[in-house]
């Protein structure tokens, strides 16, 4: 099914199939009990003959699955070790609660872990992450993208490799757009006025403008967040005040809002997810769309009623606000406090996140590096010729804000950001109320 | 009491004890871990625990989110589970009216029932879909934007749990009609009732112990209703279908605030069990009455 590919990469905003969710409850409880029982075993006599390590990784879906091929190539290059890796789900809130059920139960059944990157931060300051610091120096992160680093070494230390990569990015019709003499926007205003023109033009009642993912979700956290700083305004600011530049955070929403009233976006964007809004663009039914790299693929695939014919370009920046402000997702690689090897977990972790193994993994799999260089290496170009310009908007990715607290952060400002975007709050008061419930959750939490 | 009497109590205890033991062990004691947790401050995270009384009671108190949800979990539940008791009623008569084609109706009905939320969850999903859905293709190709729009998205979750448990409503009411003996209805006849006399005076006052069970397990589980809002919005928008229990899944599971996660829990467990606790009074009267 075409779908598969979202699940390939592991941004936590990409929940096509939410519904797994439904038997969580029941899971959770018998979870508890493999977590205990796997906390009873953990305490055996020390190893004798081989190693074993095992990795935790969301199900790689995909063309291929070049994860067996690269642990065969670890074990060769050190003898005695068996790396055994056990896939969860593709749903990226139920690995969450499978680690933290295990974690916390102090459980050491798994050594390595996959990580989704707004996770690190809460996962070290639980204590549940093993400080990497003594084997990963600064030095080896530089050749990853800026924007995993900020979350790879929250509070200082090392706690996780980058992995996986991912960026928010801007989908045109270049056909559309060439017929009019028009280049990409470079702002959201110029990309309102060329919705204006072409669909003035073209008079085509079933094309809509531009598409994007609205619904109560973390998607929904995220493309309100690129809105908000389009518009020059921060979540944070360095005090840790919540919202700063509050005006400018509310004309962040004023804008979104605005694209639905006038019908620049059409109103079902609020219950819209990345595949509703993917599928809608991939018919042939809207100019533009933002959603994640791993679309242009599907587009391109044979029998896409838009092959050919779709660009790749920079989130805009707003007028008078900041330029293209995209957020970065992706997956870090990080080792459970509790292993009993942590220094061959951490050469596990080293080499996964080595340039070798990410150029197998972008290259068998259709899964994206943090290894900048990558992104002009001549083998992987040739088999995703959209890299390079990928890794320009990769490069100015900003990372969702770094914090322990991110999910209570996210889950909090959902339903205010959903609120202004159906017009159930004024922009400006979902911004306040959002500030004062997060001044009282965070209270004492950093 | 003689001795032999005596005796056979006491064996009757003993006898209970392991059902009494199970019981509670299974249900009183994580209840009463569960009230315990709901007065502590406990983010494992942020390495918090600590006692903090009834703060989040006091808290949940003046909290717009958690009064927006209890009045989103009473409309839900009254709502569906209104509409569930008179569609399954109908139903259930329309069945024992019918002269022909019974078993593939019943089949038929069963499949709603049967099948796994997760699915009836995904259809909904595609039947609303706001450009390729049917809903509104047979309306003649609109774009209403049925999880999108505040003032829609909980009924549009309302109609898929109707239609979800509505065959429950109907097989049981069927069950209990097919108990009733033909000459009841025969009597009826004879002493020249209608069809319309003979439902009000016969047929539903026969049905009305299994209606209040049916009322009973409905009504707790949509107090309970989770999954359809899980799988079609998750709440939104605005949180306009956000019930008590997706509040405290975001609490206790998402967001790992134990203590107040629980809190929410214990109001949706008291809430549940006044509810039933009414059921069982109206059902004893019953009794009393019959």
């Amino acid at each position: 099914m075409s779908g598969t590919i979202t699940r390939v990469s592991p941004s936590f905003p990409n929940v096509p199939a939410a519904q797994y969710f439904v038997v969580r409850l029941r899971r959770a409880a018998l979870l508890v009990v493999v977590a205990a029982l796997a906390a009873g075993c953990a305490g055996g006599p020390a190893e004798s003959g081989p190693v074993t390590l095992v990795f935790k990784h969301a199900k790689i879906l995909g063309p291929s699955d070049p994860v067996p091929g690269l642990l065969r190539e670890f074990e060769k290059r050190h003898p005695g070790v068996r790396v055994q890796a056990e896939s969860l789900s593709w749903n990226s809130d139920d690995q969450h609660q499978f680690f933290v059920i295990n974690l916390e139960g102090r459980g050491a059944a798994f050594d390595v872990m996959m990580l989704d990157v707004v996770w690190v931060a809460e996962f070290a300051r639980a204590g549940w992450l093993l400080d990497l610091s003594p084997w990963v120096s600064r030095a080896e992160l530089a050749p990853h993208f800026p924007s995993t680093i900020e979350p790879a070494t929250w509070n200082g230390r090392v706690w996780a490799m980058p992995w996986l990569m991912n960026v928010g990015v801007l989908y045109y019709r270049t056909d559309l757009l060439a017929k009019y003499r028009l280049a990409p926007p470079r702002t959201w205003e110029a990309l309102v006025d060329q919705v204006v023109r072409v669909r003035g033009a073209e008079r085509d009642p079933k094309l809509d403008g531009v598409v994007w993912q609205g619904r109560q979700y973390e998607g929904l956290t995220v493309n309100a967040l690129e809105a908000i700083w389009a518009n020059g305004a921060r979540v944070f600011g360095a005090d840790g005040a919540v919202f700063p530049e509050e005006e400018r955070a509310a004309g962040g929403l004023s804008f979104l809002r605005a694209l639905i009233v006038s019908g620049v976006s059409p109103s079902w964007v609020t219950a819209a997810d990345e595949e509703l809004s993917r599928r809608h663009f991939g018919d042939g039914r809207a100019i533009f769309l933002r959603n994640w790299p791993y679309a242009m693929a599907l587009f391109q695939a044979a029998g896409s009623p838009v092959r050919g014919r779709v660009g790749i370009a920079p989130l805009p920046g707003r007028v008078g606000g900041a330029a293209s402000a995209a957020s970065s997702g992706g997956a870090h690689l990080g080792v459970n406090r509790r292993t009993r090897h942590p220094a061959l977990a951490a050469e596990l972790v080293r080499f996964m996140a080595g340039a070798d193994a990410q150029k197998a993994m972008s290259v068998g799999g259709a899964l994206n590096p943090t290894r900048m260089a990558l992104y002009r290496d001549p083998d992987v170009v040739r088999v995703h010729p959209d890299f390079p310009v990928v890794h320009d908007l990769m490069l100015k990715a900003r990372p969702r804000p770094v914090t322990p607290a991110y999910l209570m952060l996210s889950t909090t400002l959902q339903p205010e950001f959903s609120a202004a975007l159906v017009g159930v709050k004024r922009p400006r008061q979902a911004i306040e109320h959002a500030r004062l419930r997060l001044s009282y959750l965070l209270e004492g939490l950093r | 009491m003689t001795a032999r009497a005596r005796g056979a109590a006491r064996a009757g205890r003993v006898m209970l004890m392991p059902a009494l033991t199970a019981l509670l062990v299974l249900a009183a004691w994580p209840a009463l871990w569960v009230l315990w947790l709901s007065l502590q401050r406990r983010i494992p995270v942020f390495g918090i625990e600590r006692f903090v009384g009834p703060s989040h009671y006091v808290f949940l108190a003046g909290d717009p989110r958690f009064w927006n949800a209890l009045e989103v979990t009473l409309v839900f539940t009254f709502v569906s589970v209104a509409l569930e008791f008179l569609l399954g009623l109908a139903v259930a008569l329309a069945l024992q009216g019918q002269r022909r084609g019974r078993r593939l109706a019943v089949a038929l009905l069963l499949l709603p029932w049967a099948l796994p939320s997760v699915v009836t969850g995904r259809t909904f999903e595609w039947l609303y879909h706001p450009s390729a859905g049917l809903l509104n293709y047979v309306l003649g190709g609109q774009a209403i934007n049925w999880l999108g729009e505040p003032a829609l998205a909980l009924p549009a979750l309302i109609v898929a749990d109707v239609w979800r448990t509505m065959p429950f409503v109907a097989l049981l009411c069927y069950a209990r009609c097919l108990t009733i003996p033909v000459e009841i209805y025969e009597a009826a006849r004879v002493d020249g009732a209608g069809a319309l006399a003979t439902v009000r005076d016969v047929t539903l006052p026969l049905l009305r112990r299994v209606l209040l069970i049916a009322l009973l397990f409905r009504t707790l589980d949509a107090l309970r209703a989770f999954d359809l809002m899980f799988v079609l919005t998750g709440g939104g928008p605005a949180n306009t279908t956000e019930t008590l229990t997706v509040y405290a899944y975001r609490s206790l599971f998402q967001t790992l605030q134990l203590g107040f996660g629980a809190a929410i829990g214990v109001v949706v467990g008291a809430l549940v069990m006044l509810v039933a606790w009414a059921y069982l009074r109206a059902m004893a009267n019953e009794e009393a009455t019959a």
